[in-house]
């Protein structure tokens, strides 16, 4: 009961610091109410039990993105040019969007079921997973043995991602000053 | 009959805590401009914190979470007042003017809102 | 107990949006966000109370840290960079 009246009040922020977000033409301010839209989603990670993902948003989403805004801000202009007109694709494709997502959740299997896929296939990781890779912790040896691949894809992307912010950042600056 | 008294205990300091909070974020709201909010957060932010985790700690008992509890408040303690000093300072550097008793509300505002404008640095 | 101390803290996060969606300077708005960090620890620590597993209080810690780091990062960027300060101005 408590937990979905704390849910909804969350909910309530978010959407009400998103419309600010939107709204605000300093983008100085909006970085900042970025910072405050983070908060809030980590929080409400919390109250719906993901911990860890909390712990993503709140480093990623309050600490590292405010700073690369912030640098982003400092090669550039601090404030919204104002649209010349109002743009109605952009409308239309984030519409199309969200209805696909609604449209996708009506599909998924009943919360907590014990007959969807992720609980019938793999749950015997805990049993296997020590005699077939030695690996003492089994979140690990999910991550870098059974889904080896798929661990290094995403540690390539964020390189990536890594790797081109530094060279932006970097490459304005020097230029800036000289 | 000791867990009652903790409880009891603890029930005060969050309602305490609670009551400090709240305060804070209407003066937030109600004062006329950015310092007087500024006391009016800081103030509440700083005792309501506190004393909320003062009742948590009761509410834990001796364990390692009390030692997490402790560490949390006297991180805040810290860092709370150096964070508003910093805030007080940027925004006096960027020419953000304290609103005094002589001038009406209407006027100041409107002069502390051009020089916030005129006051940043090149 | 813990239920009324969790909705106090979120009535005065819920004060203290508005005035981050309302505060006619970028100080405002960096108040509110302190502020919002602040009670976002105690929500965490207080619900972890509430369903008995307070163990995730070095979630809080780590809100704290990151807290401060923003706001700093933000203060130490208005002694360099431009403030946006026009666009506040004029309203928004």
């Amino acid at each position: 009961m408590i937990e979905t009246t704390v849910t909804i009040l969350l909910l309530l922020m978010l959407g009400a610091v998103t419309i600010g977000i939107v709204r605000v033409r300093g983008l100085f301010a909006a970085v900042v109410l970025l910072g405050v839209y983070s908060f809030l989603m980590a929080t409400l990670f919390v109250v719906l039990d993901a911990v860890d993902v909390a712990m993503t948003e709140a480093a990623v989403g309050a600490g590292v993105s405010t700073v690369f805004f912030l640098g982003a801000l400092s090669l550039t202009d601090t404030v919204e040019a104002p649209g010349k007109r109002r743009q109605i694709m952009p409308l239309f494709v984030a519409v199309v969007t969200a209805g696909a997502l609604l449209w996708g959740l009506s599909d998924l299997p009943e919360f907590g079921s014990p007959d969807q896929p992720i609980h019938r296939q793999g749950a015997d990781y805990l049993v296997r997973s020590m005699p077939e890779t030695g690996i003492a912790n089994v979140v690990s040896a999910v991550l870098a043995s059974y889904r080896g691949f798929d661990t290094l894809g995403e540690t390539t992307v964020v390189f990536t991602a890594g790797m081109g912010i530094l060279a932006l950042l970097r490459r304005r600056r020097g230029e800036g000053k000289s | 009959m000791m867990d009652l008294a903790r409880d009891i205990l603890a029930g005060l300091f969050l309602s305490a805590g609670a009551f400090f909070l709240i305060a804070g974020a209407i003066g937030m709201n109600r004062m006329p401009d950015l310092f007087t909010r500024m006391h009016a957060a800081s103030v509440g932010d700083t005792l309501g914190v506190s004393l909320m985790l003062i009742g948590m700690v009761f509410l834990a008992g001796f364990t390692l979470v009390t030692l997490k509890l402790v560490f949390l408040l006297a991180f805040l303690l810290f860092m709370g007042p150096v964070a508003s000093h910093a805030l007080a300072a940027a925004a006096l550097q960027a020419g953000v003017k304290p609103m005094l008793a002589a001038d009406g509300t209407k006027k100041s505002a409107a002069k502390r809102r051009k020089s916030a404008a005129k006051g940043r640095k090149p | 107990m813990i239920a009324a101390a969790l909705l106090a803290v979120l009535v005065a996060m819920a004060l203290v949006v508005v005035r981050a969606l309302r505060g006619p300077t970028t100080f405002d708005r960096l108040l509110a966000a302190n502020s919002i960090g602040n009670g976002a620890i105690l929500v965490l620590a207080l619900f972890g109370f509430l369903t008995g597993r307070p163990e995730f209080l070095d979630l809080g810690l780590t809100y704290a840290l990151l807290n401060y780091v923003g706001i700093f990062a933000v203060l130490k960027f208005f002694r360099h960079g431009s403030l946006g300060a026009e666009a506040e101005a004029d309203g928004t």
